[in-house]
């Protein structure tokens, strides 16, 4: 399995998702945390990949604010 | 006495979220580096500091509904279908991680088989060999 690079530890996505969880007794399979590992890669990804193309259109070379801003309802609905 | 130790532990509480918070910002800030560089663009500060608050808000709605999916189909333990469900509002998406969950599967499956080669490698190599043939054989 190739690892691109940077990515969320499982460690982390444990502790983020059991800090939201309702119950005790929830847990998470170790499948299950390395998926929403790259679920959670894929998401932040998607944020900047869409924020830099809409700078493309805008012709900007820095992505800023207002070019994720305008990608951002999107994104939240895609997930 | 309790108000102070009630302040204490909101204020634990508090750091322990602050310290989850500059993790995923460090994650996050990470990735957006590696598409900068690809893109050759830049990201501003506040752009990666936006996109780590959005993320860390969306694991909360991952976790709800990670433990409602699990607990719909009565289980405690939240697995991999659970997970493939977070991404059925997108039609990519949902082909992109049954993807990458059959790699993970895949992984774990070589890992697992190449442990348990080495496990019994080295228990061929410490049993005498006429006591060789109790020795559990390979499917």
């Amino acid at each position: 399995m190739e690892e691109t690079g940077a990515g969320f530890r499982k460690e982390l996505v444990s502790k983020l998702l059991h800090l939201h969880f309702k119950e005790d007794k929830t847990k998470v399979s170790g499948d299950a945390l390395q998926l929403t590992a790259e679920l959670l890669k894929i998401f932040v990804i998607e944020a900047a990949i869409r924020s830099v193309r809409q700078a493309q259109a805008e012709e900007l070379g820095c992505v800023d604010l207002d070019q994720l801003e305008k990608v951002l309802p999107q994104l939240l609905l895609d997930f | 006495m309790m108000e102070e130790e009630e302040g204490a532990e909101e204020q634990q509480r508090f750091s322990y979220r602050q310290r989850l918070k500059a993790a995923v910002h460090y994650t996050v800030g990470c990735l957006c580096e590696e598409v900068a560089s690809d893109k050759e663009v830049q990201f501003s500060k506040q752009t990666i500091a936006a996109i780590s608050e959005v993320t860390f808000r969306q694991c909360e709605n991952f976790a709800r509904d990670l433990e409602m999916f699990a607990r719909h189909a009565k289980r405690s333990t939240i697995n991999t279908e659970d997970v493939k469900l977070l991404a059925r509002r997108s039609n990519s998406l949902l082909k992109y991680i049954t993807e990458r969950n059959e790699d993970i599967a895949q992984f774990n499956l070589e890992r697992k088989a190449k442990k348990k080669k080495k496990l019994e490698d080295e228990n061929k190599n410490s049993v005498e060999p006429a006591e060789a043939g109790a020795v559990e054989s390979e499917d």
